[in-house]
Formats: structure tokens, sequence, C-alpha cells
């Protein structure tokens, strides 16, 4: 029998009455790649917590090399050889490397720093597993995925053997993730033992020895990873059901150019250039998808075509209509529609009744106002109907949209878009954050967005939804224009073009 | 509907709890001056209802306070922290005064032109900082204080100078004339027909509250991001909002002129600008807390000044049940938002 390097035994954690863990049983043999799926909200990220002393269980016992421990805090889980990188990296971006390491650590040197001694350790740990990290550069000059690094190689400068990652590839490129696969397997094969958490079944079948699966705080089942082991099984495992991954061919062939965008121009938050002449038709009946490494200058594309951020030159038409710096509601009037990335601040007054925040853009319009009074009976009954056409689950209309679950808020935006007939749907990130109903039913409805004619950009990090969605992708990097495929493009090919090789035989045909 | 009960029953219960905090810290302050303090509060109490003349006096403050609170209210709704109540109301009164004095017109016209007057005037004036927070991003909670120290100094200036009354050696202006006052209700009580006028600007605040431009107040509190995103002009609309805050101000101040004082002097605002604070806030920015709590503090103005009297406890007290409260409720404004931080950063780490 293999050595267990973590046993956690009926772990159960609680909040506000809910369980996020009800009686889970999870093991993670020595050396080996232990996946652990989900959906969303299923207590995958609960359960690591717990085991690296974030949280504290309220039933259950955690065993570590064989030998009962009581994990209280994470300082306690790096002494016994645990280490967590979050999803959200916990860097000091103005400083390097090696002193991102060394905060929080007691020098050698007493009160002097012992940064050399330190950063030729890390040159050591990083070539060994060809990591490519150099101690000395500034945490904010490197990209997301060097990032990532930097943080595993803290975990392992820590003495890390248990080596827990939260959702580690949501924000790299696919040749990115095969870089880092590949670094996986080295440390595995090093005795190290991993836990990666995630809801994306293809890395599970990529790279995993064993997969735990969880649903609403329950364990499924344990299944080792062979041939026998189909996608369909696990998502039935994660979901419950079947889920369709293939919608139906677009039926209707794009019509003719609704949105035209062109050498557009516009500065990010910082007052520099993050969109560079970028230029792009959008078709009536046609999604188009944009793919890119995260701050690529999508989110500032999204808001210029919605008015929310000044042009600084080129041109928006849409139809006849010159768009270009005029202010949010005049999109709004005209029918440019916007699924924001930001559900929290931008999507939603997180704080205000949902009943409201569903008429956003329409209270002063009929019925929900007559003379300038705002109609309570109208907004409640749109409410309802609303609550029930979108399946949103909420007690009532006045509760506050922070009472939601993220997919049910999502429902909200959505409903709240879509039923205004939108001619120009610009959704950024639509699907971020949900499990794997609520993304299913998000994309449906996109799709008959589109089939009631109306010309849409999604943008999104996940490859295999635009590749899904798309009738084109466009690929933006730095501000620019990649390139524009047709659908059924290989993803590798999608994947040089976000790292910034730009197509040869450009197809944009702006 | 159940739900919407349930919340204003959690906030009634929360004010209740700060008030009756603020009495017992109160309480404690009362026994340590050597008094009972049982019988300061009931003195308190029934010093407020004993006569006609007392309950005539709970009405001449509840008039100011509570538009001056709903006034507030409106700011604080957009979160807009105008603290500036205090001078608006003055500016209010000088306009008001300064046309009731200066322009000679029938009294029928004359009336609405002062209070048209103070609308504007005071309006204006918390305009200048909405005006300095749109344009230059200045905080309004320091511009609108600071517009307080003028507006004061402003009324200092004028009483002893060119509006000074030319009949005496007060700092004071002269009287308006007779036909624009607002009457008394009953010939022996100071109480006046600004009674009506606060219970029309209790009506309007909430019809705003059910109107498309109480929408949009509301809306620009809840982030600026949101407001730009459902298409609403921001900037325009705290300009607005800073105006209508101002101008109820200002209408609270043509009142008390034109219905007490007939005048405008030193000192005249009293401490109702920081009192009209306190009741916005324990009345959770809802007209109907509000007129409460309005009520509430009516009590402890009239009442206090007889418990004064009547036992060896000083007015003082009063001043820090005042103060009390206004922790109370900072301390409860400030726990809520940490408990919505926490529990957000809890469904964060957890999805």
């Amino acid at each position: 029998m293999e050595e267990l390097a973590v046993k956690m035994q009926g772990i159960t954690k609680i909040f506000n009455q809910v369980k996020a863990n009800d009686c889970v049983d999870f093991s993670l043999r020595k050396g080996s790649i232990h996946g652990l799926l989900g959906e969303n909200g299923a207590g995958k990220t609960t359960l690591m917590n717990v085991l690296y002393g974030l949280y504290q269980q309220e039933a259950g016992d955690i065993f570590i090399h064989g030998a009962k421990a009581e994990v209280d805090s994470p300082l306690k889980a790096i002494s016994l050889g645990i280490g967590m990188v979050h999803q959200h990296f916990m860097l000091a971006r103005p400083l390097t490397v090696v002193e991102n390491v060394m905060l929080g650590r007691k020098s050698r040197r007493g009160i002097l720093l012992d940064t050399k001694e330190t950063a030729r350790e890390l040159q050591t740990l990083s070539d060994k597993y060809g990591m490519g990290v150099d101690p000395y550069s500034k945490i904010w000059q490197l990209s997301v995925g060097e990032q990532q690094r930097v943080e595993i190689l803290t975990a392992l400068y820590m003495g890390a053997d248990i080596l827990l990652l939260d959702e580690p590839t949501a924000v790299l490129t696919p040749q990115e993730t095969n870089l880092f696969f590949d670094t996986l397997r080295q440390m595995r094969d090093d005795g190290k033992s991993i836990v990666l958490i995630t809801h994306k079944l293809e890395e599970i079948i990529a790279i995993v020895d064993e997969v735990t699966v969880l649903r609403d705080g329950k364990m499924i089942g344990t299944l080792n990873m062979d041939e026998s082991v189909t996608k369909d099984q696990l998502t039935r495992m994660m979901v419950g059901r079947d889920v369709l991954f293939n919608f139906k061919e677009n039926t209707r062939a794009p019509g003719a150019v609704r949105y035209c965008l062109k050498n557009l121009c516009a500065r990010n938050a910082k007052g520099v250039a993050a969109l560079k002449n970028f230029s792009l038709d959008i078709r009536e009946g046609e999604i188009v998808g944009l793919a890119g490494v995260d701050g690529n200058g999508q989110s500032e594309l999204c808001e210029v075509l919605t008015g929310l951020r000044p042009l600084d030159a080129g041109e928006i038409t849409l139809d006849d209509e010159k768009m270009a710096n005029r202010p949010p509601a005049y999109f709004i009037s005209h029918g440019v529609c916007h699924i924001p990335e930001d559900r929290h601040t931008t999507g939603l007054a997180m704080n205000w009744d949902l009943e409201l925040n569903l008429i956003l853009k329409c209270f002063y319009k009929a019925p929900f106002a007559k003379h300038g009074l705002l109609c309570k009976k109208a907004i409640e009954e749109y409410w309802e109907k609303t609550r029930a056409a979108y399946q949103i689950k909420a007690n009532c209309g006045g509760d506050t949209a922070r009472s939601l679950s993220g997919g049910n808020q999502q429902k909200v935006i959505l409903a709240r878009e879509i039923e205004s007939e939108p001619k120009v749907l610009i959704a950024n990130q639509p699907t971020r954050g949900l499990d794997v109903g609520a993304a299913e039913y998000v994309r449906q409805k996109l799709l008959n967005t589109r089939g009631n004619g109306a010309a849409l950009l999604v943008v999104s990090a996940d490859l295999e939804e635009l590749l899904q969605l798309s009738d084109r992708i466009a690929v933006i990097y730095g501000g620019e224009l990649m390139g524009i495929l047709e659908r059924g493009a290989d993803p590798y090919q999608i994947g040089e073009l976000m790292m910034g090789k730009k197509q040869e035989v450009s197809v944009c045909e702006a | 509907m159940k739900l919407d009960l349930q919340k204003t029953g959690n906030k009634a219960a929360g004010a209740v709890a700060m008030v009756a905090a603020a009495l017992l810290v109160g309480a404690v302050l009362v026994m340590i001056s050597g008094n009972n303090p049982l019988e300061a509060y009931s003195t308190l109490l029934s010093g407020a209802f004993s006569s006609k003349q007392r309950v005539s006096e709970l009405f001449v403050k509840l008039v100011p306070v509570m538009i001056m609170g709903l006034g507030i209210s409106v700011a604080y709704r957009a979160q807009l922290w105008n603290i500036g109540a205090e001078g608006q109301f003055i500016i209010g009164s000088i306009a008001a005064t300064a046309v009731g004095l200066y322009v000679k017109l029938p009294p029928v016209l004359l009336a609405p032109l002062t209070l048209l007057a103070a609308i504007a005037a005071a309006g204006g004036w918390a305009l200048l900082a909405g005006f300095l927070k749109v344009r230059f991003h200045a905080n309004e909670v320091i511009t609108t204080l600071m517009l307080n120290y003028i507006a004061d100094y402003f009324l200092d200036f004028l009483v002893y100078g060119p509006m000074m009354d030319p009949a005496g050696q007060l700092p004071q202006s002269a009287m308006v004339p007779e036909g624009i006052q607002i009457k008394a209700i009953f010939s022996g009580l100071r109480v006046h027909y600004g009674l009506a006028i606060m219970v029309v600007v209790f009506i309007l605040t909430v019809l705003l509250w059910r109107s498309t431009l109480g929408y949009r107040i509301n809306l620009i509190g809840q982030g600026e991001r949101v407001s730009t995103y459902a298409g609403v002009n921001v900037k325009r609309t705290i300009l607005l909002t800073m105006f209508i805050s101002g101008a109820v101000a200002g209408v609270a101040g043509w009142i008390e002129t034109f219905g007490l004082q007939y005048r405008i002097m030193e000192n005249m605002a009293g401490s109702y600008g920081n009192i009209a604070t306190v009741v916005a806030l324990l009345g959770a920015l809802h007209p109907c807390g509000i007129a409460v709590a309005s009520f509430f503090f009516s009590i402890l103005l009239v009442g206090g000044a007889s418990m004064q009297r009547m036992t060896n406890v000083p007015y003082s007290i009063v001043d820090v049940i005042q103060g009390l409260i206004i922790i109370f409720v900072i301390a409860g404004i400030v726990g809520q938002g940490r408990k919505t931080v926490k529990r957000a950063g809890r469904i964060g780490k957890d999805a």
C-alpha cells in the first residue's frame, strides 16, 4: 500500500448554516497529482482552505503523512510541508521575486538581509523545475503565468512537499498551460504531492492521476484516471445530470455589418495606450469572439464600445449612426447592451433591491414610470415575470443583489440586457466564475440573442467557450488586433496569436 | 412585502437600541453629577409636554430640525456627505430677509419671492460644494464644513454692518414687513404655519423617493461605475442633488426667519445643523424615520431646558446624549459596512 500524504476524514465545514463541506473524505497519495473537480460552490476551495488552516472544520480529522494534525493556521500548514497557491496571487507588486519570498521570514543573517543567498537558492530551485524565474525581476514586470510560477516557487522554497493549487490554469494560454503541466509532472516525479482544483475536464484528463469529485459540498467519488474514464462520466458526477456540450450550428448566416469599428485608439485608466488602431466589423446575427490574455485591451475595448471610456481616435458606426464618444445613455438608447466584466461594481448595485436592478436601464420608461413617478406594481410584476422566465433563484424582488449567488446575479444582468432586444451585445467574460450549469444557460441565451439578429462581441478567457460560441474569433494582444480566425480554428494557432505573433496573411477586411 | 416590513423593523430596532444606549450612558453621567437619572429623565419627558407653551415649543423646534433632516437625507442617499446644512440655512435666511427688506412689492408677490430667494441662494451655496466635487474631486465633507464658517461670518458681517437694524444696537437686522411674515397658528403661542410647510416638505420627500429622479439619486449612492453604466449622468445628478439638499435647508431658514424671529441675527442657526445630521442618520434616511427622530430630538431640546430648571442636572447632558447618538449611529454604519465586506470576502473566497 502506498503512503498517503494527506488523509482527510469526515470533514464538515458550515458557513451560516450552509454546509460548504458535508462529511467529505479525501486522500492524496504521495507523489501523485490529484484533481479536485466540482462546480463553483461545490466546496473545493473550502476543503483545501481547511487543509491549509485558513478555515477550521466543524467535524472531521486531518492526517498528514499518517500522523493526526491540528491545522489551525497557515503557519502550521507550512510547517507541516503544505503550500497553497490561491486563485488571486498574494504578491507585493513593487518588490522583486526574492524580496517577496523573503517577506515574513527570518533572515539567517540576523538584522541583515540574506538576499543574495536566498536568490541563489531560488535560482537553483527554478532551474531544477525549468521555471525560468529570475529572482531579481520585479513582480509587476512579470506576466501572469510567471507570477504564478513565483507563487509555486515560494511554496517550494518554504519546504512544501504537498502543493495545493486553486484553479491555476484560469489565467494561462494553452501554451503556458502545457508548460505548466510539464513543471507539475516534474515535481510529481520528484516526490511532491499535488492537488489541482479545477472545473475544467480537459485538465483532469490531461494530467491528473486520480480525481475526487465534489458536488454541493458532498464527496461524490474518487476515480483512478485511466482510459476508461470519460468526460461524460465526470460531467455526470460533477453536475448530477447530462450537459449539452455541443450547441446547434448556426442555422442562420450572418447578415450586413451592424457594428463597425475603425482604427480605435484609447488609453487605459493609467493613461497608457490600451487600444491601438483596432478595427473590426461585427455583423448582425453573428458572434465574434475576442480571445486574448487578460489585460491586453479587452476591457478597454468593451468600455469604448458602450460609451464608458473616451475614444482618442477612430470611428464606431452602428448601422448609420456615428457613436464615437457619445455618452453611455446614447449607446443604451440605440440598443447597445453590455454584460460587464465586473458584476459587483458595474453590472449591479449590490446593496439594492433586485427589482430595481432589473430596471436599471429603463426605469424612466413606461410602464415602470408614469409622470416621473415609479410604478411599483409594474416593477414588481416585471420582476416576477423575469424571475420565472430566467429561473432566478431568489426569495423576492426586495432582496439585495448581494444576497444572490454569482450565477443568479449574472442571470439578472443577462435578463436585463437581453430583454431589451439588443441590436448589439457586448459581453465581457459572461460566464466567468459561474458553474457549469449556469454557464451553459448563459451561452444558450447568447446564442438565442444571435438568432434574433443581434451582433455580439464575446470576450472570454475560456478558449473552449469561444470556440464553441463564435462564428469568428478575433485575437487581441497589447491593444492590437492580431488576426481573425474563422470557425473551427486550431486552438494552438489562437494561442500563438494571443502571445503576440501576428497573423501573416491578414484576413481582416475592415 | 413581508421582508420590507422586516427590514424596516430591523432598522427601527437598531435606532431604538442606539438611543437607549445613549440614554444609558447619559444616565451614568447624571449619576456621577450626583443626581437621580430616573428623576432627571422623567422631568425631561414631562417637561416637554407639561403645558400648552411647551407643546407649542416642541413644534417650533420640530419644524427646522425635521426639514433640515429631510434635506440632508437627500444628499446622504446619494452618498454625498453634506454637513453644511447650517451654512445653507443661514444663506437661505439672509437671501430671504434681504429680499423681504429691500424689494418693494405687494406682499402677495413678495412672500413667494422671498421663498424663491431662499431656495436659490441656499441651493446655490450647496451647489458650490457640488461643483468643487465634480470639477476638482474636492471632498464635500470638507467643503460643506468650511462653507459653514464662511456663511457664519458673512452673517456676522451683515448684522454688525450693512444690514444692522438702523433702529437699534443689537447684532440683528430690521424686521421684515408684517405682510410677509408667517403667522402664528394660535394667538399667544409661538407655533406657526411653518408647520404646514414642514408637512409639505415631508410629502415632497416621500414623493421624491418614488420618482425617477429619486431613483437616480439613490443609484449614484450605490456607486459611480454602476450609475455610469446605467446611463445616468453622474456629475449632473451630483449637482442636482446638492442643490435640492441645500435648497431644503434654505426653506428651513426662510421659515425660521419669517415665522419666528422675523429678522436675521447672530448665531441664528444654533445647533440645528448638527441635530439635523443626527436626525437624518438616526432615521435611516427614511422620511418617516426622520420624522420620528426629529420628534424625539425636539423632546430632548425642550425637555432638557426644563430638566435643567427643575433639577440640578445641567443642560450639557442633552448635548452629551446628542453626541453619543452620533457616535453610536456612526459605529453602527461602520459596523454594518465591515460585516458586508467580511461576508463579501468570504463569498469571494468560496466561489
